[in-house]
């Protein structure tokens, strides 16, 4: 770190020398750290955005650091915050919500673009985005990349078993999945993607209309209680066991990316996040195409939830760099880095006036599954049960919801006993949030 | 000499200017101190304290943590798997590398090359070395799987949890029988070969050689070993099931050093990690403590 800083200093000192006139300019420049979780391509993208932000203007300079993954990213906050040494901006994924959101640690977006000065109209940001992130009326961090699950699925291997494409019902796309292994169209199915919990439970429940948990999925208090053992969710679980047994549904395991059983053709469909565009358009060596998730027979579908991360501003900084916050979360929210950011990426636009630039360029015309995404979080008036989720220490939730659904997988418990016990160990995660929150949502 | 004393042996051996001696261990006492004594003293504290991650709101909550691990079915079965883990993986460890080193005493033409081959495993990372093996044993791509399967073996780590347990205890123990092999090389080194040549010459096989003649005089070494594989199994595994199974499938690899850094730095319950490796300390100390005191006692160090 010190020998990368010198060596940057270094070269800005004989940037300056050499641009003359410009160096005292640039010297005062006021920067302020970010600490993102993009890695790969991704993280190439998160490079131009802060570059064309730091070219756009004289007054400041964004430094983005790849800090590994969400967890890690997350982890290295906390460390980092305990030992005052945090940096300015954090993008924390939407399941550490409410551990942000009570940590006493952050600034809230909409206070501070109003105490800089800024008039952002929130109302233009995509609902389902902002509502995931709305605390007491006010968003309270930055949306960044936002996505939400969508079905992927090989035209060939449908064709070849005769279908034009997926059924929008569970029951008729289960059918069809079964007849395109049958006929060898394809070797199976469906690939179980690594964040099914995502699409698959909690999404799956928003869709269909089910509540996850009590008051509002956590949206009205703490005492929220986790009830998907008792919904249609348990029926969702036994078919994609059913699927598993039968060979429909394939698993990858460690070592190697579901999203290559769809990508090389060994299975027909695949579900997953729409920022999966990027990947797609990479590896892909199978003529691909998406649609909207299915939902149950005989209900009107919701709108799905959006998966991702926003960007939280940290406390305990100097007055200028949080202008500097400001004037980069102007800059990012702007149509015209929103519909950059959506086309290179994949993610969902963060405004509707951004939407409506790409949706005017014609750009759908031209890629019609990147518009599904918008379509399918904006379908419909979300209830209380497809808002979204707002639990605290969702991730260890989230953890033994996986750890239950691979006892279903593994087969040492019924889906019914599996869930029972998910919600049971959840519950007493949640209590143990409230025990600790008390009073504070 | 100041006292003029002249005795000879470890006891008797000792530094006249303390200072010197005191600034030879300051650096290996800081290091204890920095990255032993006050991360333990710190997880001791956080095992009784409810906090949430940023440490806003802390709860004294005396053997909470404690209790409700202890009622959880979730951490006895990583206790187990635990246990089962160790003892399989120290077993296979010691075995290979002992029956490898045997080997390699009695091979004459390129031995330093295989010695070499041997000791390769150990440079690679955990981390690279777990992936290898998930990937060659990947049920859906693995090319060792595919010939399993060839062979008629139902083989699928990803569904059954037995697989599982198989692969990170084979994946772990490949990676550090490299580090006994090391050990019994030398300890086979440094026995007398006249005993071994005279047990030969009376018609001893090399099988009869080893058991009877060899195992028991590298004695201590293997003691050194045991004691060192299950703190390998212990703590230095992490590495290598986040790499192959992350603790799936259900659990079934869930070590408690990989639920100390799951429950912790991924789930963020800072309390109950803490809590866990406050008892996991305490186990490996225990443990270590017993093995010296019932096992040592059968070493015979007077070779």
């Amino acid at each position: 770190m010190g020998m990368n800083r010198r060596t940057l200093m270094l070269g800005t000192l004989l940037a300056g020398l050499a641009a003359g006139a410009a160096a005292p300019a640039a010297a005062q420049r006021v920067e302020i750290q970010w600490w993102h979780a993009m890695g790969g391509v991704l993280g190439e993208r998160v490079e131009e955005l802060v570059k064309g932000f730091n070219d756009a203007q004289q007054k400041y300079t964004v430094v983005a650091v790849n800090k590994g993954n969400y967890d890690e990213v997350i982890n290295g906050t906390i460390a980092a915050y305990r030992a005052k040494r945090q940096p300015h901006l954090v993008q924390i994924y939407e399941r550490g919500f409410m551990t942000m959101l009570l940590s006493d640690a952050i600034v809230p977006v909409h206070a501070l673009m109003k105490e800089k000065g800024y008039t952002v109209d929130w109302n233009d940001f995509i609902k389902p985005v902002a509502s995931f992130y709305t605390y007491k009326g006010n968003l309270m961090t930055m949306p960044f990349n936002s996505s939400t699950p969508i079905l992927w699925f090989n035209k060939d291997q449908f064709a070849k078993a005769g279908f034009d494409k997926p059924a929008e019902t569970w029951q008729e796309l289960e059918k069809q999945l079964y007849a395109i292994k049958a006929k060898g169209a394809a070797e199976c199915g469906t690939a179980l993607a690594n964040d099914y919990f995502w699409s698959l439970i909690e999404n799956y429940s928003a869709i269909n209309d089910q509540p996850f948990a009590t008051r509002a999925n956590g949206f009205d208090g703490l005492d929220t209680e986790f009830v998907y053992n008792k919904t249609s969710v348990v029926q969702q679980v036994t078919r994609l066991k059913k699927w598993l047994d039968d060979g429909v549904l394939q698993l990858a395991g460690t070592g190697f990316s579901p999203q290559q059983l769809f990508a090389t053709g060994k299975c027909a469909t695949y579900i997953s996040s729409t920022a999966d565009h990027g990947a797609m358009e990479r590896n892909a060596t199978v003529p691909w195409s998406a649609t909207f998730l299915p939902h149950e027979q005989g209900v009107t579908a919701r709108n799905s939830t959006i998966g991702g991360a926003t960007i939280w501003v940290l406390k305990g900084h100097k007055p200028e760099e949080y202008d500097a916050v400001a004037a980069f979360f102007a800059h990012l929210a702007s149509p015209k880095v929103q519909v950059w950011w959506h086309k290179v990426t994949g993610y969902v636009p963060l405004t509707n006036a951004a939407y409506k630039v790409a949706k005017d360029e014609g750009y759908y015309v031209q890629n019609p599954t990147r518009e599904i995404a918008v379509l399918q979080l904006s379908r419909g008036t979300p209830t209380a049960n497809s808002m979204g989720f707002r639990f605290g220490n969702f991730t260890q939730t989230t953890f033994a919801l996986r750890q239950e659904m691979e006892a279903v997988m593994t087969g040492k418990k019924t889906p019914q006993q599996a869930l029972d016990d998910s919600v049971r160990r959840g519950n007493e995660i949640l209590r143990q949030f409230e025990k600790l929150n008390a009073g504070k949502y | 000499m100041a006292g003029g004393r002249r005795e000879t042996g470890l006891k008797r051996a000792h530094f006249v200017e303390p200072r010197v001696a005191a600034m030879l261990l300051l650096p290996q006492l800081a290091i204890l101190v920095l990255f032993f004594f006050i991360p333990s003293i710190r997880a001791l504290a956080q095992a009784f304290l409810l906090a949430d991650p940023f440490g806003t709101v802390v709860q004294f909550v005396w053997f909470d943590n404690f209790r409700s691990l202890l009622a959880s079915a979730d951490y006895r079965d990583s206790v187990w798997t635990t246990i089962w883990f160790t003892l399989a993986q120290n077993a296979l460890t010691l075995a290979v590398a002992a029956v490898l080193a045997f080997a390699t005493d009695r091979v004459v033409r390129l031995r330093s090359a295989y010695k070499m081959i041997l000791l390769l495993p150990y440079a690679i990372a955990p981390a690279i070395a777990g992936i290898l093996w998930a990937f060659l044993f990947n049920p859906a791509v693995g090319p060792l799987a595919h010939m399993l399967r060839m062979a008629g073996i139902a083989w699928n780590p990803n569904l059954v949890a037995g697989d599982a347990l198989l692969l990170v205890t084979l994946a772990a123990s490949w990676k550090h029988i490299c580090y006994d092999y090391i050990f019994l090389v030398a300890a086979l080194l440094a026995m007398p070969q006249s005993l071994l040549e005279a047990a030969a010459v009376d018609g001893a096989g090399p099988l009869r050689r080893f058991f009877l003649i060899a195992l028991p005089m590298i004695g201590p070494t293997v003691f050194f070993l045991v004691v060192m594989n299950f703190v390998y199994g212990f703590f230095e595994t992490f590495a290598i099931i986040d790499a192959v199974t992350r603790g799936g499938p259900a659990g079934a690899t869930n070590i408690l050093v990989y639920k100390v850094y799951q429950d912790g730095f991924v789930n963020l319950d800072l309390g109950s990690s803490a809590a866990q490796s406050v008892i996991l300390m305490i186990s490996a100390f225990a443990l270590t403590l017993l093995q010296f005191r019932y096992v040592e006692r059968k070493v015979n160090y007077d070779v």
